[in-house]
């Protein structure tokens, strides 16, 4: 008998559900670009993120190259002007300033365009 | 719909930021996701924008996947946050609206339409209280395990079923109402 109602219960619990999910059912939708719209959207995310940084450092340099090169300037003539025998031939070795600013800022960019290859 | 297909281009897309994988992610589950956001929003467009939102974050999140349940319970759970989070920011926006004194005519008339042109289905939802209607659509319509459900929404297994049992106890209620109604 208490078997009886529990089956009766279980199948009454069943048909509920079944009733439930028939209810819940929805039409599939289709994707019609949905999916594509949000790659897009990642793929431009990605590439303002590897853009982000290189455009920076060029704007950085750009802005920091002059006063950096007049600082560098400063240096060399301070060393240039010392006596020639506390620096002996120093300012014969040293190559001009500004070929070593844009040295230095050409090999950041290279760096930085290598780090973004290999990602 | 495998798990191992699922688990297969999330690791490609881990592994190798690739989108076409995550695409084809997207493709295969984008149904499920605005379908549940559909019937806890009750609109449709509201419900897309949210889909969208939710699959970026889950661009960002991927890693954190461990595999241990299933790809659609793990996107219906960022689902669910970003459509409470969302719910809580427009809740703001009305107060602000509301302390500042401005006639939220404009609302009330947007609900009136939607609320003429829902179906049976949102009927019944709307008797439903917002974290019912969640558990009760991931279970009924997105077909997920109690255990999914519990992860999804950070409730234990116990709560989720007595939150179902309610759901359907206030359902059979409102039949039995129409019903009555009707007979």
């Amino acid at each position: 008998m208490t078997s009886k109602i529990i089956n009766m219960a279980e199948r009454m619990k069943d048909e509920q559900d079944r009733l439930l999910e028939s209810m819940f059912e929805s039409t599939p939708i289709a994707d019609n670009g949905f999916s594509s719209k949000i790659v897009s959207r990642i793929r431009r995310k990605l590439w303002m993120r590897r853009i982000t940084l290189p455009a920076a450092v060029l704007l950085g340099g750009v802005i920091a190259y002059q006063p950096l090169v007049a600082l560098l300037k400063g240096t060399y003539q301070l060393f240039v002007s010392l006596p020639g025998d506390l620096v002996p031939s120093l300012s014969d070795s040293l190559p001009s300033m500004q070929l070593i600013v844009t040295g230095a800022l050409i090999l950041a960019v290279t760096l930085i365009s290598l780090n973004m290859l290999e990602d | 719909m495998s798990r191992s297909e699922d688990h297969e281009l999330v690791a490609r897309v881990v592994s190798a930021q690739d989108t076409d994988a995550f695409g084809e992610l997207i493709r295969r589950h984008q149904s499920h996701v605005r379908n549940f956001l559909r019937k806890l929003c009750g609109d449709m467009s509201m419900a897309d924008d949210l889909a969208q939102d939710s699959f970026m974050r889950a661009w960002d999140k991927l890693h954190t996947y461990s595999g241990s349940g299933s790809f659609i319970g793990w996107m219906l759970k960022i689902a669910y946050t970003t459509f409470l989070q969302s719910r809580r920011k427009s809740k703001r926006y009305a107060e602000i609206l509301e302390q500042a004194g401005h006639d939220t005519d404009m609302e009330s008339r947007t609900r009136t339409t939607q609320a003429d042109e829902v179906g049976d289905l949102d009927k019944f939802l709307a008797v439903l209280s917002e974290e019912e209607r969640a558990i009760m659509v991931m279970s009924y319509a997105c077909g997920l395990s109690h255990r999914e459900i519990s992860d999804a929404t950070a409730m234990p297994v116990g709560s989720v079923k007595s939150v179902i049992f309610r759901g359907k106890e206030k359902i059979r209620t409102s039949f039995d109402i129409k019903d009555h109604q009707h007979g």
